[in-house]
């Protein structure tokens, strides 16, 4: 049995941790007070915020699992505070990390653009590192790209940082990509999250599943090696009719997708779980499929998992050589950072012109 | 000298007055005048009869006396005759009772005679046409007096009408009647309706209105009318009479007193209901009367399957039972009270509600009943039927569920 350590960091992160730890519970409403967590493996979730409202929105995680880091209510975006915080109570952090007992790995999970998650994420991930020899591996939640400059460049250095903090892969997600998952800006967000923290469990349960074909950790290791560090998350659910070929397709394409990504021209390594009843799961179909995909991007790990009487579901693990939206999002981030400094200019300018007030230094009223 | 003539004058007065009223006296010429023959002349019963005058056989004429009787007969007196001086007289005694006629002079057809009585009252006198055959016997008057009421159960106040009647049952003429009527002084003389009584009554069977007068009741109780007295005299004798009526007897009714008058009616809101229901019995109280009542006391008796649970104000609990104490209802006072009760036990119930009052006069009780009220099985009596340990595992269960739920909810909540 694997030992699994998520965190989740930041109102994004703490979020996503939150539907994870509601699935696991099964779900409902009210399953956290009759049910027990069906992780496969030994979970332990940590939430990390320095606004104590993210932490009490939390439902489903439990109160000792949830880390206050009194700064306030928040950071405000500002990264730069966020790093000094961070720094200010990472002993706090990883005093509770180290009780927790010993990993096999972790998963650290943020948004890249706000303030606590995109400046505690990467130092984060860094510190763990250096203490602890088990993988880590970072979830980073992209912007809204309209969501503003600051986002977008916070966006720019979190994802940055976090390449250079030495974590054992990357796995996007990506807002912009995902914002029709709801009617309205809440339910989108429920949506996402809902839909990261599915494959978060799909994925935990194939490390640690006795399956018809076998992945593991080492896999995963393995596929998280590959490309540029970056990876990103595809899903699909069959059903009877739908051959089980189509649903491998649906997994890797763009509606199955977390990243927007060209999966047979950007990815460099593939993991394929197939979970549901044998009777849908066909070898040769599944083979056929996974024989084409590894045709292009080069080699595909695939594992089995069967549930009696399920409709199938695919979970595909794919890192990237290359990803043309995160250019795209860099671009959009260094005109964001040219704005933001054009901006300071001009308030500097206002200032100058602001001598006017000088005019009356030295003088007092005269009555 | 001037004394003797005042004495003298005095006696003289004194005779005068003696001789000139009262009873004839001896030695009194009562008539001198002509009688017929067959004609008479009575004094009180004794009659004196020209039977003849002068006859041819004779120069005396013939006359006889007689004594009246009660019974209607006469008895025929001895008399004797003398003749002196050439004067003709016949003299009749008995005892010192003496007439004497002198023949004055005498004809075939009459004759003047002089009557002289001696030691006679004469109450009764005069010439007879007829003489004995049509003398009247004189004797004393019987007066009957009768006092009657118009109604004689009366109540204070009313007026009663009293006639006094009278009838001479006598067989004399009862003369100078006078009346006095017996009022007393338990009632009020009201009124004279009639007063004008004879006052001379001949013998009759037939009763006289002789007094019509109204007297007022003014005091309760049994009175007796005091009874008329008559006071009368004979036409020959010179006796007072006296005749009583009969005593009345009265009963005046004592004045009925105003009291006052509690009435009292209990209604309910239902009459069917289940055990755990409420039910309200109103209570109303009316004084009929325009007297106030005193000390008033409600008592309502509390059904065996209710529970007294709440009341209107003025009800008091004393030794935990609802009671209503007023010290008065005023003339005419209407009053309502609620009382709510719980249904207890499965029955039929109805209220009783007793209450005491003083009247003005005296403490009434009285007491009233309410419509029957019927309980039957509450909606959850049911319950009851099973044993505890029914009722106690869902109620463990529960609070080991919510137990666990607030556990739970604690873990989730910083």
């Amino acid at each position: 049995m694997l030992n699994v350590l998520i965190i989740g960091v930041g109102q994004c992160g703490n979020r996503i941790l939150d539907a994870i730890n509601k699935e696991a519970f099964g779900g409902g409403r009210f399953s956290k007070y009759y049910s027990s967590q069906k992780f496969a493996s030994r979970v332990e979730t940590i939430a990390i915020n320095t606004a104590i409202n993210d932490l009490k929105e939390m439902r489903n995680t439990k109160a000792k699992d949830r880390i206050h880091i009194p700064n306030l209510h928040g950071l405000g975006a500002n990264r730069i505070l966020g790093k000094k915080c961070f720094n200010d109570n990472k002993d706090l952090i990883m005093r509770n990390i180290s009780e927790r007992g010993d990993f096999d790995v972790a998963f650290v999970i943020s948004s890249s653009s706000g303030g606590t998650g995109s400046s505690f994420s990467p130092p984060l991930v860094k510190e763990l590192k250096e203490i602890y020899d088990f993988p880590v591996y970072s979830i980073m939640v992209l912007p809204f790209r309209e969501e503003g400059t600051i986002y977008l460049q916070n966006s720019a250095f979190s994802i940055k940082e976090m390449r250079q903090s030495g974590s054992d892969g990357m796995i996007l997600a990506d807002n912009q990509y995902l914002k029709n998952a709801g009617s309205n800006i809440q339910s989108a967000y429920d949506g996402i999250n809902k839909m990261i923290a599915e494959r978060i469990l799909f994925l935990l349960e194939a490390l640690d599943s006795e399956m018809m074909l076998v992945t593991d950790l080492g896999d995963f290791k393995t596929v998280m090696s590959g490309g540029d560090g970056i990876a990103t998350i595809g899903y699909a659910k069959g059903d009877a009719k739908t051959p089980i070929r189509t649903t491998i397709r649906e997994s890797i394409s763009p509606n199955g997708l977390l990243f927007s990504s060209n999966v047979y021209e950007e990815a460099s390594r593939a993991m394929i779980i197939l979970r549901g009843d044998q009777k849908y799961l066909s070898i040769d179909d599944i083979s056929a499929e996974i024989d084409k995909l590894s045709s292009h991007i080069g080699h595909v790990f695939k594992g089995v998992i069967i549930r009696n009487g399920e409709t199938p579901k695919v979970l595909s693990v794919l890192t990237l050589e290359s990803t043309v939206e995160l250019e795209k999002l860099y671009a959009l981030a260094v005109e964001a950072i040219h704005i933001e400094k054009d901006k300071r200019k001009r308030v500097a300018l206002q200032n100058e012109t602001d001598t006017t007030f000088s005019m009356i230094d030295g003088l007092e009223p005269e009555y | 000298m001037k004394k003797n003539h005042i004495l003298v004058t005095i006696i003289l007065f004194l005779v005068t007055l003696f001789l000139s009223i009262g009873p004839v006296s001896a030695d009194e010429m009562i008539y001198s005048e002509q009688i017929d023959k067959g004609d008479g002349y009575q004094i009180n019963n004794y009659v004196i009869h020209l039977t003849n005058t002068i006859t041819i056989t004779g120069i005396y004429p013939e006359i006889d006396f007689y004594e009246l009787k009660s019974d209607g007969s006469s008895l025929e007196l001895d008399s004797q005759t003398t003749l002196k001086n050439d004067k003709f007289y016949i003299t009749f005694e008995k005892g010192t009772e003496k007439i004497k006629i002198e023949v004055e002079n005498a004809t075939l057809s009459h004759v003047i005679l002089n009557i002289e009585i001696i030691d006679i009252i004469v109450e009764y006198k005069t010439p007879v046409d007829g003489g004995i055959s049509n003398a009247k016997y004189i004797g004393e008057p019987n007066l009957i007096l009768t006092k009657s009421v118009d109604k004689t159960s009366v109540d204070v106040g009313e007026v009663i009408r009293v006639t006094i009647k009278a009838k001479n049952t006598g067989n004399g003429v009862a003369k100078r009647i006078n009346i006095d009527r017996g009022l007393t002084p338990d009632f009020t003389f009201k009124s004279d309706i009639y007063t004008s009584y004879p006052t001379e009554l001949d013998v009759s069977n037939k009763e006289t209105e002789m007094f019509i007068y109204e007297i007022q009741a003014t005091k309760a109780g049994t009175f007796q009318l005091g009874p008329a007295i008559a006071t009368y005299y004979s036409s020959v004798f010179d006796d007072e009479y006296t005749s009583k009526s009969e005593s009345l007897t009265i009963t005046v009714a004592e004045e009925p007193i105003e009291t006052s008058e509690i009435k009292l009616s209990v209604s309910t809101d239902k009459t069917k209901l289940k055990r755990g229901d409420t039910v309200k019995f109103k209570v109303n109280v009316e004084n009929l009367k325009d007297v106030t009542a005193s000390n008033i006391r409600i008592e309502p008796i509390i059904p065996k399957n209710l529970t007294y649970v709440s009341g209107s104000e003025e009800i008091d609990i004393i030794n935990e039972k609802p009671i209503i104490q007023v010290s008065s209802y005023g003339g005419y006072y209407k009053a309502e009270y609620l009382l709510t009760f719980k249904a207890d036990q499965i029955g039929n119930d109805n209220l009783i509600v007793k209450w005491t009052y003083n009247n003005g006069v005296e403490e009434i009780s009285d007491n009233t009943t309410s419509e029957m009220v019927f309980i039957s099985q509450g909606d959850f009596d049911f319950l009851a039927q099973f044993p505890i340990y029914v009722y106690i595992t869902p109620i463990i269960i529960i609070l080991a569920l919510a137990g666990w739920f607030y556990w739970r909810s604690r873990q989730f909540r910083i």
